[in-house]
């Protein structure tokens, strides 16, 4: 008791020297954000700062912060940022390092942030802003198929293995085929809407079939995808758009928690970002909730890769209230607050909440999510990145769904990356 | 057959043929309508609509949500205005192209056309720019400027054709009677041109009330729109259909009113009659 | 009283500066700085963060880069394709619409309002609903199609489909404003010149085509001018339905101008492409529209000379 108090009287007496500041805050529209935007009024009363925010779809983020953010003036002072655009906004965040101590709230030591995450706000040998998110590839298995004797029986009979979790491609297109030829359910779920997240599933497979697509070699980003590897990639990936719901070679997010949830067969397996786990298992929304198995993703020829696409929380160099979009950091990282967040079904960074054992049973995601970040892969990165993802979109859904030979839509890619990057000047 | 008879024959039959095309033309509001009244599981999931599907879970949470109330207010109140802005000028402006033979008068005419034809997207960052100078970024009055800059030549263009329509007698016939111009502009003219107004108005309205690209760059907190409220109930990746669905049948209902009140002015034949008898 | 009442040949008057003067200011005054902004950027390598470097001038690179990229030239000839097939189906539609509902029948008012429904719907939520209804499986325009016959095939999947779904929901949406104009227009036709001929024995079509047609005809020019502006500025209702693809077979020309300026940062490349446009319009205007729409011409139409 006596400890609420003094903390009560502390907040306030710093509440007072801090003045009643305001801070603009971007968020990105997600379960997250907004699970955390319903406890902000206890922020502004513990600190007198007042937080008006805005919330927008991610590429509409990515605009408003590429205008509003500038080297001498900024209409935030504080955004969120996709990964795959720190490169491009790196030059106009202050570092990590140079960040106020908090006074309300304690500055989070790096070090709690999962150490698979930390790379997300890292750039030019720096950290730049926090990783909020611990958002990387978690596979999704439907528990109740996999269990059924029936099927189980089956299985075993035509292929000569027990079913269950697909722990290798080979296993995942064996199950997929099973299901989807017996009308049970499809085998898989693909995704193929947004560039940056298509790309991803082609880095995923290129990876797990052996090969780098873009690295930085002396300073550049460059060019070093094997050619029959990639097509490798493709072609495993075209097996299982043949067993797919009807409709996949449009899939995006929304259809794809069409067919996982509403669906009465639905599907087998599918990737998830653990962003959308929670609308994955309320009841309101889907019919499969709590019949999720969850694991790190098959292992290809080339071993496990779980693809990461998490976001970090960055102050611009030019805000004129740095110290007070800080504090608001501290908070949001906060353990209490990581934990709540982590009882509402959203995934933080932070490694002592994801692994706090009092949610480890109820939220069987979150051993997964661990196991994920032992294999976590990112994405190249590199300022022309979204000119590479919309050649990549393209070609990669033409190989994939039969319009273009495999190997021709990878010298396709090979070809134009090559060039944009010429282009660039690297 | 008598001609009665022939009459009411035909206008049944109309009236049978607008009801199929309406109701070929209204189906996908229809199904917008419907699903704002069922739960996202039933929507997707293919089935046939049952009356037992109806809920209004997704209206409650539509109107709970603070951010869309701001924003549906944001949008009546600079929608009207700029209409009201864009069609008082745009008038006054179309007229006086219409109606005086200056030297260019094309020349004008071409230009509010060319302006209107600038694709917003290279305009967008110069507003913003200027606004945030000028420090009007995120107010009414700086949407309502905007939206006023493309509505106004629009006006002026769709005016046009039913102003250069009307019969210049009974404007001379005002003037002869000692009326001044501007006088005779809006106690004769614009009565004569009242559907054209209604016209110029309905869309004018719309063109505000619909705007995203504007709305997206050019505010944030404060004089936030209704459309930019609706994408933040998108939830994101995973859709929540039935609020965003609600919304937009609640979007529809101010412009349907704004419409059905300034129907009663296109009333036919106000042009017959007159002076040339 | 002075030479105003001399309107026969080319007399000039003076320009009416308090009619003009507050449409002259606003527009002026709002785009001048946004035209010229545009183009000058056009001539410069502008990333529209300020974190992606400098911005440095290229002078006519962006111009060169464009007639080298067949992208833009795939987006032009998709972007016209569209116009060329959409306007006249939906003039075909609001012409006939506005014949059939030109006279007062029970509950006349209440079906040209719904009727403009579609116009009014939010561009974003027209797109989000087509593409819904076309979806596999729980899509109801999709089922339709099936239970009428039509193959399987993800209609936006396929290139050919998409565009035509793409132009469908455009037609859709469009084609009551169309009937709005020339409805005001046929309400505007003084009914005594309909009269005179139908007295003269005149039938349907030829009242048509002596009388409505060529009174209504500036009204139609207007019409299909001002669907052409906006369709050239088509954005949201193609990026949620397609997002350009797929590959590129929906990349529209505006959908291309918001990748180069939003997706890949490149607000010159941008620009230039505005001002492609831009020139395109201004000879639009004044070749097609000065024959045909020129004031001069407007007033002959409407039989005030």
């Amino acid at each position: 008791m006596k400890k609420a108090i003094l903390f009560i009287t502390l907040a306030m007496l710093v509440a007072t020297m801090i003045g009643a500041q305001t801070i603009n805050v971007l968020f990105w529209d997600d379960a997250y954000p907004r699970t955390l935007m319903t406890r902000i009024p206890e922020f502004e009363k513990a600190t007198g700062i007042k937080v008006n925010f805005e919330i927008l779809q991610p590429p509409q983020v990515f605009t408003k912060t590429s205008i509003a953010v500038g080297k001498d003036k900024s209409d935030y002072d504080l955004v969120c940022v996709d990964e795959g655009n720190i490169p491009l906004f790196a030059p106009l965040f202050l570092p990590y390092d140079q960040w106020v101590p908090g006074k309300v709230f304690k500055k989070v030591d790096p070090k709690t942030v999962t150490p698979a995450m930390l790379d997300v706000a890292q750039w030019d040998g720096k950290l730049i802003g926090l990783p909020i998110n611990g958002n990387l590839y978690v596979w999704m298995t439907r528990k109740d198929l996999i269990e059924n004797p029936k099927y189980k029986a089956e299985f075993k009979a035509q292929y000569g293995y027990e079913l269950g979790v697909p722990k290798t491609f080979k296993e995942m297109l064996d199950m997929g085929t099973y299901f989807n030829k017996n009308g049970i359910a499809s085998g898989f779920g693909p995704f193929n809407g947004g560039p940056a997240g298509v790309f991803g599933e082609a880095i995923f497979m290129w990876e797990s079939y052996g090969t780098h697509f873009i690295e930085w070699v002396n300073g550049k980003p460059t060019l070093v995808v094997d050619k029959a590897k990639g097509v490798e990639g493709m072609e495993y990936y075209k097996k299982l758009m043949a067993i797919s719901p009807k409709g996949s070679e449009t899939m995006a997010h929304v259809e794809r928690q069409a067919a996982f949830c509403t669906d009465p067969k639905g599907v087998l397996d599918m990737f998830i970002w653990p962003a959308q786990i929670a609308s994955y298992e309320d009841p309101d929304k889907s019919l499969v909730a709590g019949k999720i198995v969850y694991s790190a993703p098959p292992a290809g020829p080339n071993g496990t890769f779980a693809m990461r696409g998490a976001w970090a929380v960055n102050i611009p160099t030019a805000s004129k209230n740095k110290e007070a979009a800080a504090e608001f950091v501290y908070w949001w990282a906060s353990k209490e607050i990581a934990s709540w967040l982590v009882e509402q079904n959203t995934v933080p960074a932070r490694t002592d909440a994801l692994s706090d054992p009092k949610y480890a049973k109820s939220k069987p995601w979150l051993a997964a999510i661990a196991d994920s970040m032992k294999f976590a892969s990112a994405r190249p990165r590199f300022n022309e990145v979204a000119q590479v993802q919309d050649i990549v979109k393209k070609y990669w859904i033409m190989g994939i769904t039969g319009q273009m030979p495999t190997s021709d839509a990878m010298q396709k890619i090979m070809d134009e990356t090559a060039a944009v990057l010429k282009k660039a000047g690297y | 057959m008598k001609k009665r008879t022939r009459k009411i024959l035909i206008d049944i039959a109309v009236a049978i043929t607008a009801f199929v095309v309406l109701v070929m033309e209204l189906y996908p509001i229809g199904i917008t309508v419907l699903n704002g009244f069922r739960r996202d599981i039933v929507i997707l999931s293919g089935q046939p609509f049952k009356l037992s599907q109806l809920t209004l879970r997704s209206y409650q949470m539509v109107l709970k949500n603070v951010g869309f109330i701001v924003g549906m207010k944001n949008s009546i109140i600079i929608g009207l205005l700029s209409t009201g802005i864009s069609l008082f000028i745009g008038a006054l402006a179309s007229y006086g192209i219409a109606r005086f033979r200056f030297r260019w008068r094309n020349g004008l005419a071409y230009s509010f056309l060319v302006f209107r034809m600038l694709p917003q997207i290279s305009l967008v960052i110069a507003l913003y720019l200027m606004f945030s100078f000028l420090g009007i970024r995120d107010t009414i009055g700086g949407l309502t400027l905007a939206y006023t800059s493309f509505n106004v030549p629009y006006v002026i263009w769709l005016l046009l054709p039913f102003f250069t329509a009307v019969d210049r007698a009974y404007e001379e016939a005002a003037m002869v009677d000692g009326c001044t111009r501007g006088g005779v502009f809006f106690k004769i003219f614009l009565p004569l041109v009242a559907p054209g107004l209604v016209v110029a108005a309905v869309f004018a309205f719309l063109n505000s009330w619909n705007e995203f690209l504007y709305a997206l760059i050019l505010t944030g907190v404060k004089a936030k729109t209704a459309p930019i409220a609706i994408n933040g109930l998108i939830g994101g990746e995973t859709l929540t259909w039935g609020q965003v669905c609600a919304a937009g049948t609640i979007m529809l209902l101010p412009v349907f009113a704004f419409t059905i009140g300034m129907q009663k002015f296109l009333v036919r034949g106000i042009t017959a009659g007159g002076v040339k008898g | 009283m002075n030479q105003k009442n001399e309107y026969k040949g080319r007399a000039r008057e003076k320009a009416p500066f308090l009619f003009l003067a507050p449409a002259l200011l606003v527009v002026f005054a709002v785009l001048l700085f946004p035209i010229f902004f545009s183009l000058i950027v056009s001539g410069f390598n502008w990333p529209l963060s300020e974190g992606a470097g400098t911005r440095h001038f290229v002078g006519l690179g962006n111009y060169i880069g464009l007639t080298q990229d067949p992208e833009f030239w795939n987006s032009l000839k998709l972007q016209l394709g569209f116009i060329f097939i959409a306007i006249p189906v939906e003039l075909l539609l609001g012409f006939a619409a506005a014949l059939l509902l030109n006279r007062d029948f029970f509950g006349a008012r209440v079906v040209r309002s719904l009727l403009l429904l579609p116009v009014f719907f939010l561009p974003i939520l027209s797109g989000l609903t087509w593409r819904f209804m076309l979806q596999p499986r729980y899509g109801p325009l999709n089922n339709l199609l099936l239970k009428l016959g039509a193959p399987e095939i993800t209609w936006l999947g396929n290139p050919i489909t998409a565009y035509l779904a793409m132009i469908a929901q455009d037609v859709w949406r469009m084609w009551p404003f169309m009937f709005m104009m020339l409805y005001a227009g046929l309400t505007a036709i003084p009914a005594e010149l309909i009269e005179a001929a139908e007295i003269d024995g005149a039938g349907f079509w030829r009242k048509l085509r002596t009388v409505t047609v060529p009174l209504l005809t500036p009204t139609i020019m207007t019409a299909v001018l001002l669907r052409i502006i906006d369709a050239l500025r088509i954005f949201s209702e193609v990026y949620v339905m397609t997002e350009g693809g797929p590959g590129s077979a929906t990349l529209l020309f505006s959908l291309y101008t918001n990748r180069q300026a939003f997706g890949y940062q490149k607000v010159g490349m941008a620009s230039a492409m505005a001002i492609f446009l831009l020139v395109l319009s201004i000879i639009f205007a004044v070749t097609l529209v000065r024959r045909n729409m020129s004031l001069d011409v407007l007033e002959e139409k409407a039989g005030n000379r």
